[in-house]
């Protein structure tokens, strides 16, 4: 089998116009078909982009796309670049290639289970400090019409691209749609950060996203760099398969082994491992060091596979506050300190892979720093909104990894907090919610000082919560609709209840913040009362609908403390809205790019 | 409360699996039986039973065993034909209850036929067959309901394969959902006191009348009726306020168990059937946690 030993930093010319000249040339092969969850007209797209080129035709387009997303924002409909790619791929299947040859400096694509958009973040901001012009898709819009309206809002009416000088674009790409990505842009880079189990119901198994994964890899250009998780065993696997340059990146700081502190099963540090067995033999992978779920130092004791070295390496990682990690990372050409200021150990690979990526396109040290460490967070991962006295901090978490490091950044150092959680099973969130079984919510019993529970699954949730110690009492649950048959039940309570409730809500708390404040963390013996005392515990609902639980949980944050959300995807997105409605965040197609 | 040591009831549950088939959340239902075991003074043991590791039918008064990736079921699904299949065959015929959810149900069947390549064999317990329709047939995916004992019980499946029962008996009639295979309205199979069923979501925490139910059989088959009224525990601790000398072993083995307050449990139970639009069978659902 070959071997890619990562080769030291690769700096190619900010010209790429000689893989642009060769992509027409490229053998028409490996063209999988249409993903589930993909846009099914990207495949048709690749097949009428044989047909020649019309520029007229793009400027139609162009024009079309951008003229639904006036509209659409003039209606409210929504602030998405999603409905300008869609309208303008409708015109120009081919329309995405077209704009994209005219980056200067090509295109760097980010995708992963979790941490695209912060690692797309990071590297964003380490190529503005560079000096060059960035263009991003959306957050959330990680389709190809977001693509194709990231680059359609930025083209002139004539169909070319507004000042495509200096430019390059930071793509972050859905897992299932990377295939066509790959294809229709030619990226300098292609980053995968990490492969997680998420939304078994959209994406199917863990392992087949991989084998898309390695589909595509075997299909890539020459020209295009790998930049790929080490510690990782799925994403790490895929650098046997690439004919181009591959680099590493991963963690050598062996402090941070958990398996030493119980590992596997253990209660209190359970983790969801969703990578197990070796992808060449199927032997069970062995760890020297394991650092989260199923990432760490490995190797197979059956046929030798190994963790590659990496080039791009943490080689400390020391917590000064919350979200300030002091992390030592050595590449082939510095060795240095950055401070990365957002919570969390996920947070570390996305900036080393950011780091990775920086390094392969030549940029120098200074700006690597200072874009990590001026680094604001995109909504929803760590960043801080100040409400009525109180801050609010929401961390997205929409698989059980995900989850389970959210928790352990937030409960890790035993200080209650102020929690919010918001489970909801729509179609982007994925239907199936049997993970939060998988997730360690024990680790958080007795570490909340206030909680409320939210979303279209809020039940489901609450009883995850009750089986991991919380009593009923303890929660604030609200879920998103009206349960009617409990109204019926309760019968005349209906129309009153959503004032008694809140006022109940609020003695509860603090009858709990009482109990908390003289038992500490005995909760499970409470638990164990409120589990005898029958009827009780038919707990009114302060009202439903996310609008009613996020005042609901600032309300039991006191002025100066911090609210900590944690919702899944479709549930940030309504937050969003609500601290939109209230004025406090910025209208999102307004961002910062 | 419950720590007079002569007294305590002891449970052991065998975890089939845990490492290679743990999809769907299936530690939710280890949980469950843990905690409403414990909630009533009685020990639940649970103990992992890996590749390689032989099944002594007698150490074990339950067993449970979840679904997994393709690709890990492969091993499994040897080690079980191979290691485990006399000792839970045994285990089985000796009314031992258990649970197979998803993929364990597949391989207590005959067998499972993929869309390519060779059939996995199963160990055949329940008279029942999977087949997988090829990429083309959409998967049963979405939230569940069937009718059981006469309740409703919900989850949530996501299943590529049908399964199809031969002279096996189904565990309930979907009410709403797909079932085994979307045509006969069957789900899941019943051997003896074993289960096998699609609906993960988990299964136990939003059933717990079906947790007590395995519960209860498990005790009754390893205690005996006779056995438990000569225990020196009060009654109440663990039984309902009938003297269970008065039940005969054809009664629902849950009423040997204390209730517990299960409002939580049926609120999280009746809203998954209000949103499939059984409402009538929502109000039934919370009137049970109120009986109770």
């Amino acid at each position: 089998m070959q071997q890619h030993w990562p080769s030291p930093v690769i700096s190619q010319g900010p010209n790429q116009s000689e893989s642009r000249g060769s992509r027409w040339l490229r053998p028409k092969k490996g063209r999988p078909e249409a993903k589930p969850g993909s846009v099914t007209g990207a495949a048709r797209a690749g097949q009428r982009s044989r047909r020649r080129r019309l520029p007229l035709r793009a400027a139609l387009a162009v024009i079309s796309g951008r003229a639904a997303g006036a509209l659409s924002r003039r209606l409210h409909l929504g602030g998405g670049t999603s409905i300008v790619g869609l309208v303008a791929q409708r015109l120009y299947p081919d329309i995405i290639r077209h704009l994209a040859t005219q980056l200067e400096h090509g295109s760097v694509l980010v995708t992963g289970t979790n941490g695209k958009t912060t690692t797309s973040g990071f590297l964003a901001a380490i190529l503005r400090d560079a000096g060059l012009r960035v263009w991003r898709n959306r957050e959330g819009a990680n389709l190809l019409r977001g693509v194709a309206g990231a680059l359609v809002v930025r083209a002139l009416p004539s169909g070319n691209l507004r000042r495509g000088g200096q430019a390059i674009s930071v793509f972050e790409i859905d897992e299932a749609v990377m295939p066509q990505a790959v294809r229709l842009l030619e990226p300098r880079a292609a980053v995968f950060v990490n492969l997680f189990r998420d939304q078994l119901d959209r994406y199917g198994e863990v392992e087949s996203v991989a084998a898309l994964w390695r589909q595509m890899v075997k299909g890539l250009p020459e020209t295009t760099t790998l930049v790929l998780n080490a510690d990782d065993p799925t994403t790490a696997s895929l650098g046997e398969l690439a004919r181009g340059p591959v680099l590493y990146f991963g963690l050598e700081d062996l402090t941070l082994d958990l398996s030493g502190q119980g590992g596997q099963g253990t209660a209190g540090t359970y983790q969801a491992v969703d990578s197990r067995s070796c992808v060449r033999c199927g032997s069970d992978y062995r760890y020297s060091a394991r650092f989260y779920s199923h990432m760490g130092h490995y190797q197979c004791p059956h046929c030798g596979l190994e963790r590659p070295a990496p080039t791009v390496r943490a080689l400390q990682v020391r917590q000064d506050t919350f979200d300030r990690l002091r992390v030592t990372v050595e590449t082939p050409t510095q060795l240095g300190e950055i401070v990365i200021p957002l919570p969390g150990l996920y947070n570390v690979y996305n900036a080393l892979a950011a780091i990775a990526v920086a390094q392969a396109l030549g940029i120098s040290w200074e700006p690597i720093v200072s874009g990590i460490e001026q680094f604001k967070p995109a909504f929803g991962r760590g960043e801080r909104v100040q409400v009525a006295g109180r801050t609010l901090r929401l961390l997205l978490a929409k698989n059980p990894t995900g989850l389970n490091e959210v928790l352990r950044t937030l409960f890790s150092e035993g200080t209650p907090r102020h929690i919010l959680f918001v489970l909801n099973d729509n179609i982007a969130d994925g239907r199936d919610v049997s993970w939060i079984w998988d997730v360690d919510f024990e680790r958080a019993q007795g570490l909340t000082a206030s909680l409320t529970v939210a979303g279209t699954r809020a039940f489901d949730l609450a009883l995850r919560l009750k089986y991991a110690g919380f009593a009923p009492e303890e929660m604030t649950i609200i879920p998103s609709t009206p349960l009617r048959a409990l109204e019926e039940l309760t019968g005349s309570q209906a129309r009153g209840r959503k004032g008694r409730g809140r006022g109940r809500a609020r003695h509860q708390l603090q009858q709990h913040q009482a109990v908390a404040a003289k038992t500490g963390p005995k909760v499970s013996a409470a638990a164990e009362e409120g589990a005898t005392s029958l009827g009780e515990t038919a707990t009114p609902f302060p009202g439903y609908g996310l609008a009613t639980a996020l005042e609901q949980a600032i309300e039991q944050t006191p002025v100066g403390e911090t609210l900590f959300i944690v919702p899944t995807y479709t549930g940030l997105l309504e937050l969003h809205r609500e601290l939109e409605r209230r004025g406090l965040t910025p209208h999102y197609w307004e961002g910062q790019d | 409360m419950h720590g007079r040591n002569e007294a305590r009831l002891t449970l052991t549950l065998g975890h089939l699996y845990p490492d290679q088939l743990n999809l769907y959340g299936d530690r939710g239902n280890i949980l469950t039986l843990k905690r409403r075991c414990e909630l009533r003074g009685i020990e639940l043991r649970v103990v992992g039973l890996g590749i390689g590791d032989a099944l002594a039918p007698d150490e074990y008064d339950l067993l449970f065993i979840g679904g997994g990736q393709d690709k890990e079921q492969a091993p499994v699904a040897q080690d079980l034909f191979e290691t485990k299949g006399i000792g839970l065959w045994a285990a089985i015929e000796d009314d031992m209850p258990v649970l197979a959810v998803c993929g364990g149900y597949q391989l207590l069947a005959h067998y499972y036929r993929p869309a390519e390549g060779p059939d996995m064999k199963g160990l055949g317990v329940f008279d029942a067959w999977t087949v997988h329709k090829g990429p083309r047939t959409p998967r049963c995916i979405g939230d569940v309901v069937i009718s059981w004992n006469g309740m409703t019980v919900v989850g949530f499946e996501n299943h590529g394969g049908r399964t199809y029962l031969g002279t096996a008996r189904p565990l309930g009639k979907v009410l709403k959902g797909h079932g085994n295979n979307a045509e006969d309205g069957t789900e899941g199979a019943v051997y003896r006191n074993a289960y096998g069923t699609y609906l993960h979501g988990s299964l136990l925490p939003k059933n717990p009348h079906f947790a007590d139910y395995l519960i209860g059989l498990a005790l009754q088959r390893k205690y005996g009726l006779r056995r438990l009224t000569n225990l020196s525990m009060p009654p109440g601790e663990i039984f309902n306020g009938s003297t269970p000398a008065q039940l005969t072993p054809a009664d629902d083995p849950t009423t040997l168990l204390r209730p517990l307050d299960d409002h939580l449990e049926w609120q999280a139970h009746a809203a998954i059937l209000e949103r499939l639009g059984l409402y009538e069978e929502a109000v039934a659902a919370l009137r049970r946690a109120e009986a109770a």
